[in-house]
């Protein structure tokens, strides 16, 4: 039987056509905002490698030409720190986590390079406000003062694309700029590898990052600096008032900014759903089209073909098995198109596009496939059951 | 001469089996088929009495519109009767489930429609072996030997690979006729075989069907105008306005 229909089918190219195009377009479809949605939900669920929750943002700003002396910074976070409900303060980069700055590079070891990774300028305290797991080494202490080379602390996914299955503790490795000459500080050397983080969003994958740690130098060139203040639970409004007038305390020169790295967070995680929503419901939008197109034509195929439905009757086809040579058909043509649809989307992980992981994509291709075919019978159940009950010496009688 | 008798009243009623031993293989008793339409209703058969024997070849005659197709898709188990019953092997019709009854029309029964019927989309091999697809258990091979065989009944070895467009009217009822015998069917119900052929296909056609009537035992019901092949048969039954008038 299936070859008979794969006869008809071939036979009625033409008008099949159609339904294949629309098979393998809602497939193209189906497997795009498939894609997406399974990025975004895996890395949704892959752990974020450190906790935002208690963590505010602290941005201290120096006027127009003013300058940040270091002394003067360190009296903020001494007094900030000594706040009562204030758990650490931490001294880093403005590429705060959920922010939309970045800092990035790519790094060498031995001929080896790294892809772009995020780099941050981290103090002694910056593991302890964010909680990042440390899985070997150490993070920074007040003795890596003396080091001759710059301590770094390194991402699992980095130590990967750095060392390999290698040890990474006291390797040394460079920026990724051939033929220059290294300054020592920009010699990195490992002290500590922490689980991979996701600073981005909640939604985003995980990003190669080296915390570098920033050294007790100058800092009157600073503008800006950005601390971390993890907090006791429970704490609001009233100690980011504190906060801001502990940093007036200091100085009347510079202006602070009190955020909640939680408000951050939704922030960005709108920031990515709202698009994916909006994917979701074009998508949407799309296949109802198409299911509707499918069952117009359908619909009509039957129609068309009700004295073929009549003769099969008289030459021994139940009704139910007439609905399921319909539905047969249908699933037949969408074969068809799900084998076009799976051709071009099995490019996606062949040619490593985008440089996403191979396992999302076949998990889209797996998962559009089943949702046109799904898709395709609801649509063809109706018209099938139609056939079915379609009165043999009636539809003989026509023509 | 005897099968005559069969048609006489008593004949018709009597539950005892004819005095030739022929089994009915089908009978009906009292059938009335009645299309209702908005506007009208029609009447197509009138309290219609007959039985076919095994191995009968009969024809029915009548003019335009005085039900015979009707009659014949009744007898092929396609439609039921407003009332009155039908037996198939001595059993009433709707004592079959439908899958028995589809099972009936596939191994019993082969068709010979009016208007060909053949679907355009398959080439005239893959048209004949239609009936051949609904039994169980068949190869494709046997299949495709079966239905070349019923084709080079009909003469028409040469055009196995045509499509029903591309072949002349003639022989498209060909092709229809091939679909019929595929099967191998005990009955063969014929609507008009050779209404659209010429008299020399239209002999032709009537002695396939004679032969497989007197040689394979195939009981034949058919539909003609042609007084001259009615003649040929065993028993003509003539219809006029939906009731049987000899
Ligand atoms: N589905 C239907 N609805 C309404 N009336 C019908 C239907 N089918 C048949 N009839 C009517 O029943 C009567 C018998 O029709 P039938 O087709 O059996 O005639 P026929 O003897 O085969 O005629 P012909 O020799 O022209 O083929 C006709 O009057 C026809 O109009
Ligand atoms: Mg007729």
């Amino acid at each position: 039987m299936l070859r008979h229909l794969f006869t008809l089918i071939w036979n009625r190219k033409r008008a099949n056509l159609l339904l294949i195009s629309e098979v393998f377009f809602s497939f193209v479809v189906l497997f795009g905002v498939g894609a997406v949605l399974i990025t975004v939900g895996k890395n949704y669920l892959a752990p974020q490698g450190f906790e935002s929750t208690q963590v505010w943002r602290l941005l201290v700003r120096a006027q127009q030409g003013q300058k940040m002396p270091r002394a003067e910074l360190d009296d903020v976070l001494r007094q900030v720190k000594a706040l009562p409900g204030v758990q650490t303060v931490a001294l880093t980069s403005g590429n705060l986590p959920f922010t939309f700055n970045t800092n990035n590079s790519d790094f060498t070891y031995k001929g080896r390079t790294t892809p772009f990774a995020n780099t941050y300028d981290a103090d002694d305290h910056y593991a302890e406000a964010l909680r990042l797991h440390l899985r070997e080494g150490r993070w920074f202490r007040p003795a890596d003062d003396g080091t001759h080379h710059r301590p770094v602390v390194i991402s699992e996914d980095m130590r990967q694309y750095l060392f390999g299955d290698e040890p990474a503790l006291g390797k040394i490795f460079t920026y990724n700029i051939p033929g220059k000459v290294t300054k020592p500080e920009d010699e990195f050397q490992v002290v500590g590898v922490v689980d991979n983080v996701r600073m981005e969003s909640d939604f985003s994958a995980a990003i190669p990052s080296v915390w570098k740690r920033l050294i007790p130098y100058d800092t009157t060139h600073w503008e800006t600096a950005a601390v971390l203040v993890r907090v006791a639970p429970g704490q609001g409004g009233v100690l980011q008032e504190k906060i801001a007038r502990t940093v007036a305390g200091v100085t009347r020169q510079w202006s602070t900014e009190v955020r909640v790295m939680e408000d951050d967070r939704q922030h960005r995680r709108l920031f990515t759903l709202v698009p994916v929503v909006g994917l979701c419901l074009m998508g949407l939008f799309l296949i109802i089209n198409v299911a509707l197109g499918l069952f117009g034509v359908l619909w009509y195929n039957i129609s068309q073909r009700r004295a073929e439905i009549g003769l099969r009757r008289a030459m021994g086809a139940t009704g139910a098995g007439i609905g399921w040579q319909f539905l047969g058909e249908m699933m037949v043509v969408t074969t068809f198109g799900v084998v076009l649809g799976g051709l071009l989307a099995a490019q996606f992980p062949l040619l490593h596009a985008f440089d996403l992981p191979v396992q999302p994509y076949l998990l889209a291709i797996a998962a559009a496939a089943g949702a046109v075919y799904l898709i395709t019978a609801l649509c063809a159940w109706q018209p099938s059951r139609l056939a079915a009950a379609i009165q043999p010496a009636v539809a003989l009688r026509e023509e | 001469m005897e099968n005559l008798l069969a048609n006489s009243p008593e004949a018709r009623t009597s539950p005892v089996a004819p005095l030739n031993g022929a089994a009915p293989v089908l009978r009906l008793t009292n059938i009335e088929k009645v299309y209702q339409t908005k506007t009208i209703e029609t009447v197509a058969l009138n309290q219609v009495t007959l039985t076919i024997n095994r191995g009968e070849f009969v024809s029915i005659m009548g003019p335009s519109g005085c039900g015979k197709s009707t009659l014949l898709s009744l007898m092929g188990l396609l439609d039921e009767p407003t009332s009155g019953t039908i037996e198939v092997d001595g059993r009433p019709v709707t004592a079959y489930t439908d899958k028995e009854l589809a099972n009936l029309r596939n191994l019993k029964i082969g068709f010979v429609f009016q208007s060909y019927h053949l679907i355009n989309d398959l080439s005239v091999v893959d048209n004949v072996e239609v009936p051949l697809l609904y039994r169980k258990g068949m190869s494709g091979k046997e299949r495709r030997q079966r239905a070349l065989q019923a084709l080079d009944k009909v003469g028409l070895s040469a055009r196995t690979a045509h499509f029903p467009g591309q072949l002349s009217g003639g022989q498209r009822q060909r092709v229809a006729i091939a679909r019929a015998l595929a099967g191998g069917p005990e009955i063969i119900l014929a609507d008009e075989p050779t209404g659209n052929l010429d008299s020399v296909m239209g002999e032709e056609i009537m002695d396939l069907l004679l032969d497989l009537n007197r040689r394979d035992g195939v009981t034949v019901v058919m539909v003609t105008h042609d007084e001259q092949q009615a003649l040929k048969t065993e028993r003509v039954i003539r219809f006029f306005d939906g009731s049987q008038v000899s």
